[in-house]
C-alpha cells in the first residue's frame, strides 16, 4: 500500500510530537496571550474609529478572523525552511535524498503527524470557542465544507512556498536571512496579521494578486462570508487550486534544477 | 585568582567581537542576505504599523506620533538582545547535541563565555532604523531636547533592554529542563510586538498582568512613558531601572543554575 | 611524587524518566511520568599522582564520563570527596578549570570559524598565560609537530585529524596539571593516530602533565598508559599497572597448531588429554588457551609431538584488547 508508508510518518510524528507536552502547553499560552492583545487592541482601535464598521468589517468579524488566521498558523507553519537549510548544511540531506521517497513528500509527511495533533490542540478548540462566544458569527452551513476545502489547499501553497524558500538554502548558508524574508512577507501580504481589507487601494491590489493571500486569507473570507455567492465561492478556490498547482510544479522544478546543479558541482 | 574583575572581561570580549566581526566578513553572501532580511523585517513592521493606524487619529488618547515613538523606543531596546544575546537562540541545541558541555570547562564566568561567542551584527540596523524612528516622531511631538531628557531616554532605553534581555536568557534556560523549548524561545520573541502598545488600552486585570507576571509593559510603555508625558509619570516607571536590573540579575542566576544542573546529566 | 587527584568512595545518583512506548504509552505520558533511580557511579576511590597517564576504562554507560564531570567539578558527587590539585572542584569549578584542560575527541572547543592562532590567542588572554610561557609553548608545539600550516587555518576547515591535534594543543596551551581526554583518537586514520600518541606522550614528558585518557582503542592504552582503571556498570573493576593486568589474565597464552586430519575430530581428542586446557578448532587451526602456571607451552608441544605430525604451529599472546574484553565480560573473579 503506498498510502500506508505515508501514514506511518504521520503516526510516527503524532508520538513525537505528543512528547512535547510542554511544548504544547507553552503554543496554547502563546495564543491566549496574542489574543488578549489582538482584542484589546482591535477594541481600541474600534472605539476610537467611531463607527461600528470599518473597511466593511465589524469589530466581531475581524476579531475572528484574526484568531482564526492565528490558530491557522499554527496550524500550518511547520520551520520547513530551517529543517531543510540545516539538513543541508549538515549534510543529512543525503540521507534523506537515499529514502525511497521523494525529499519533497518524505518532508511533507514526516510534519504531517504535527497536523493532525495541532489540529486537535490548537485550531480545534479554538475554532469552537470562537463559534460558541460568537454565536452565530460563524454560520454552519456548506461554508464549512468549502472551508475545509480552502484550508487543504492552504496547506499545500504554504507548503510550497517554504519548500521553495527552503532550496535556496542548497546555494546559501544563509538560512536565518532567507526564512525570515520569507516570514515576513507572508504573513504580511497573506493577511495573517492584518486583514488584507484593511489595506489602502494599491497595495490591495498587489496583495490580491499574489499566491499568499490564498493562505490565510482566502479560508477565512469563506468561512466569514456572511452573504455568500456560489460564484464568489468559486473563484476564491479557482485562484486558490492554480497556485496550489503552480507553486507545486515551481517547487518541483526548482528542487530538480538545483540539487543537479548541486550534485554537479559536488556541493 | 580574584583579579578577573570587569576589565578582564571586557578585554576578551573585546578580542573575541574582534574575531568573530572578521568571521562573518568571510561569508558575505550570508551577511547581505541576512542584513536584507533585517531591513525587511522593519519594513514590514513599520508597514503593519502605518497600515493599521493611518485611519485613526488617536487609540484611548495616543496620538499617532505617540505610538510611533512606543514603536521606535521598542526597535532600539530590543537592540541589545539581538546583537549581544543572540547564542541564546543556538543554546538548546548545543544542550540536545551534548556540545554544551564543551562551555563548561573554562575558569571564567559560563554565562559570559557562552554569550560572548556571538555577535549578531544585523541588530545594527534596527537599531539605526529605531533611532530614525525615534529622532522622527521626537520632533513631530515637538518634545525639545535638553541633556537631561536625553540621559532620561538612555537609562530607560537601557532598562527596557534589560528587561528583555532577562525575559530572552530566562526563556532560553528552559531547554535545560524541557524538550522543545524552542516554542518558550518563540512565545518570549512574540512578546516584544506587544510591547509597542500603550498598556492604556487593556483592562485594568490585564494592565496588572502584562505589568507583574508578565512584564512586557516595561519593555517599551512605562520607560517610553517618562519622556512622552512627564507630568503623568507613574511610581512603576520610577522604578524600572530597578526592576530591569533585578529581572537580569535573576535571569542570570536561572541560566547558570539551570547549566550547571544540567551539563552533568547530559553526556 | 604528590597526589593530584584523590577520590574516596563517590557515588554518584541520577533519576530518570521512564518513557513508555508507542502512541498509546506517549498518550499516557502527557499525563503521568514514572522516574526511577540510577546509580552511574558506584563507591569509587582512587588516588592519582602528578605526571602520570592512567587510562580510564569501560564499556558505554559504564560511568566512565560521569565521574570524570565531577573531577572536572560540573557535577556533585551523591555523597563522597574528590580533591584534584588540593581543590574540591564542584565547590570551586573556575578556580578548578585554570588547573585542568579537557579535550573530547569529536567535539571541538575552538572557535569555529577563526584560524587556530586566533583562538590560542583568546585561550592565553582567558587564562591569564604570560608572553614568555605563550611563546615557549608554541615552540614547545613547534618541536613536537609542524603547527605552522594549521596556525592561520581556520577550524572548520581542518581534517578531523588536525582538528584533534589542534584541540589537544589547546587544552595544554595554559600548561595545567591535568588534561583529561576523551576518546582523542576515535575516527582518525592509523597514521594520524600513531602521530596524536606521540603528541600526548611528548608533552607528558616535557611538561609532566597528568593525562586521564578513556578510550576504546587498545592502541591509545598500549601506546600511553602503565596504569589503567577499569569500570563498569559504575563499579570499580580493576585498578592497577597494565603489566600486572597481563600477567592476571597474561599467564595464558595461545598455541596454535595444524595438524593432517578432520581439525574438529583431533581437537576433542586432544581436548580430552590435556583435560586442565581449553582447546578448539577452525578450519586452519586447532588452538589450545595454555596456563603457564600449570604447564609451559614446549611441555604442552613435546607431549603433542609424541601422539601427532605436527605441521606448523604459531604462539599468540593475549592481547590487552583481549585481556579488557574479558574483563567486561567475566568480570575480574
Amino acid at each position: 500500500m503506498k498510502l500506508k508508508k505515508y501514514l506511518t510518518l504521520t503516526r510516527a510524528g503524532i508520538i513525537e510530537s505528543l512528547q512535547f507536552r510542554l511544548g504544547t502547553l507553552v503554543i496554547i499560552a502563546g495564543n491566549l496571550l496574542y489574543l488578549i492583545v489582538v482584542y484589546f487592541l482591535w477594541k481600541a482601535i474600534y472605539a476610537s474609529a467611531g463607527t461600528d464598521i470599518v473597511n466593511g468589517m465589524t469589530f466581531s468579524d475581524t476579531l475572528i478572523y484574526l484568531v482564526l488566521a492565528t490558530a491557522l498558523f499554527n496550524f500550518m507553519e511547520m520551520y520547513i525552511v530551517w529543517e531543510m537549510g540545516r539538513a543541508i548544511q549538515s549534510g543529512k540531506i543525503t540521507l534523506d535524498l537515499l529514502k525511497p521517497m521523494e525529499y519533497r513528500k518524505h518532508l511533507f509527511w514526516s510534519y504531517s503527524g504535527s497536523f493532525v495533533t495541532q489540529f486537535f490542540f490548537t485550531f480545534l478548540p479554538t475554532f469552537l470557542i470562537v463559534a460558541a462566544v460568537t454565536h452565530g458569527a460563524i454560520r454552519f452551513g456548506w461554508n464549512l465544507l468549502f472551508f475545509v476545502i480552502s484550508v487543504v489547499m492552504a496547506v499545500s501553497i504554504n507548503y510550497s512556498i517554504d519548500f521553495l524558500v527552503g532550496t535556496i538554502c542548497l546555494y546559501t548558508e544563509s538560512i536565518w536571512g532567507i526564512n525570515i524574508m520569507k516570514q515576513v512577507i507572508v504573513m504580511l501580504l497573506s493577511g495573517a496579521t492584518i486583514p488584507i481589507a484593511f489595506f489602502p487601494e494599491p497595495l490591495k491590489t498587489i496583495a490580491y494578486y499574489l499566491p499568499f493571500q490564498s493562505i490565510y486569507n482566502a479560508p477565512l473570507s469563506i468561512l466569514l462570508d456572511g452573504n455568500p455567492q456560489l460564484q464568489t465561492v468559486l473563484t476564491t478556490l479557482g485562484i486558490q487550486l492554480f497556485w496550489c498547482a503552480a507553486m507545486m510544479v515551481l517547487g518541483k522544478l526548482f528542487w530538480k534544477v538545483s540539487l543537479r546543479q548541486i550534485t554537479v558541482n559536488g556541493g | 585568582m580574584k583579579r578577573k574583575g570587569f576589565g578582564f572581561y571586557l578585554r576578551i570580549y573585546g578580542k573575541i567581537l574582534a574575531q568573530d566581526l572578521k568571521s562573518k566578513m568571510s561569508y558575505r553572501a550570508d551577511f547581505i542576505i541576512s542584513t536584507i532580511g533585517m531591513i525587511f523585517t522593519n519594513i514590514a513592521g513599520f508597514l503593519s504599523f502605518w497600515i493599521l493606524f493611518r485611519n485613526f487619529p488617536s487609540i484611548q488618547g495616543w496620538g499617532y506620533y505617540e505610538m510611533l515613538f512606543l514603536y521606535g523606543f521598542s526597535l532600539v531596546s530590543l537592540t541589545p538582545v539581538q546583537c549581544l544575546f543572540d547564542n541564546n537562540w543556538s543554546l538548546r541545541i548545543h544542550v540536545y547535541s551534548g556540545d554544551f558541555i564543551k562551555y563548561c570547562f573554562r575558569p571564567i564566568n559560563l554565562f559570559f563565555y557562552y554569550q560572548s561567542e556571538v555577535f549578531d551584527i544585523k541588530g545594527l540596523g534596527q537599531l539605526a532604523f529605531g533611532i530614525g524612528t525615534i529622532a522622527y516622531s521626537w520632533s513631530q511631538l515637538g518634545l525639545g531636547v535638553t541633556p537631561l531628557m536625553l540621559l532620561k531616554l538612555l537609562v530607560f532605553l537601557i532598562t527596557a533592554s534589560l528587561i528583555m534581555i532577562a525575559l530572552q536568557n530566562a526563556a532560553a534556560a528552559t531547554c535545560f529542563w524541557i524538550q522543545n523549548s524552542f516554542y518558550v524561545l518563540d512565545l518570549v520573541t512574540r512578546f516584544k510586538d506587544y510591547a509597542k502598545y500603550p498598556i492604556a488600552i487593556f483592562s485594568p486585570v490585564f494592565r496588572f498582568i502584562f505589568t507583574f507576571v508578565m512584564p512586557i509593559a516595561f519593555i517599551a510603555y512605562y520607560p517610553s512613558i517618562v519622556i512622552l508625558r512627564p507630568e503623568e509619570v507613574p511610581l512603576l516607571s520610577w522604578l524600572s531601572p530597578l526592576f530591569g536590573v533585578l529581572f537580569f540579575w535573576g535571569s542570570y542566576k536561572f541560566w547558570m543554575y539551570g547549566a550547571l544542573k544540567y551539563s552533568g546529566t547530559g553526556s | 611524587m604528590s597526589n593530584i587527584i584523590e577520590i574516596k568512595n563517590i557515588t554518584k545518583e541520577f533519576k530518570v524518566l521512564n518513557r513508555r512506548e508507542g502512541l498509546k504509552g506517549s498518550i499516557k505520558d502527557l499525563f503521568s511520568r514514572d522516574y526511577k533511580i540510577v546509580r552511574a557511579v558506584d563507591n569509587i576511590s582512587m588516588t592519582i599522582q602528578q605526571g602520570e597517564i592512567v587510562g580510564y576504562l569501560g564499556p558505554n554507560g559504564a560511568g566512565k564520563s560521569t565521574t570524570i564531570k565531577m573531577m572536572t567539578g560540573i557535577l556533585e558527587p551523591t555523597s563522597g570527596e574528590i580533591l584534584v590539585g588540593g581543590n574540591v572542584p564542584y565547590e570551586n569549578r573556575t578556580k578548578n578549570a585554570q588547573e585542568i584542560g579537557v579535550v573530547f575527541g569529536q567535539r571541538s572547543q575552538l572557535w569555529w570559524a577563526l584560524p587556530l592562532v586566533e583562538s590560542f590567542k583568546i585561550l592565553k588572554d582567558i587564562y591569564g598565560v604570560s608572553d614568555k610561557d605563550y611563546e615557549d609553548m608554541l615552540a614547545l608545539y613547534q618541536s613536537l609537530v609542524d603547527i605552522e600550516p594549521l596556525l592561520h587555518k581556520p577550524v572548520r576547515q581542518m581534517s578531523l585529524g588536525q582538528r584533534t591535534l589542534s584541540d589537544i594543543l589547546a587544552a595544554f596551551l595554559h600548561n595545567p596539571k591535568i588534561v583529561f581526554l576523551d576518546e582523542p583518537t576515535i575516527g582518525l586514520d592509523v597514521s594520524m593516530k600513531a602521530k596524536i600518541r606521540t603528541l600526548i606522550h611528548a608533552l607528558n614528558q616535557e611538561k609532566h602533565t597528568t593525562v586521564i585518557l578513556t578510550t576504546h582503542d587498545m592502541g591509545d592504552v598500549d601506546a600511553l598508559c602503565r596504569r589503567i582503571v577499569i569500570i563498569d556498570k559504575g563499579k570499580m573493576l580493576y585498578d592497577n599497572d597494565i603489566e600486572h593486568l597481563k600477567n592476571f589474565f597474561g599467564s595464558y597464552r595461545t598455541l596454535k597448531i595444524r595438524i593432517d586430519g578432520s581439525l574438529k575430530q583431533l581437537a576433542e581428542e586432544i581436548d580430552r588429554k590435556l583435560s586442565d586446557f581449553k582447546v578448539s578448532a577452525d578450519d586452519e587451526w586447532i588452538s589450545i588457551l595454555v596456563d603457564e602456571e600449570k604447564a609451559t607451552v614446549m611441555e604442552v608441544l613435546s607431549r603433542l609431538q609424541q601422539s601427532y605430525k605436527i605441521r606448523d604451529m604459531q604462539l599468540e599472546e593475549i592481547s590487552t584488547e583481549e585481556v579488557i574484553k574479558k574483563i567486561y565480560e567475566e568480570g575480574v573473579q
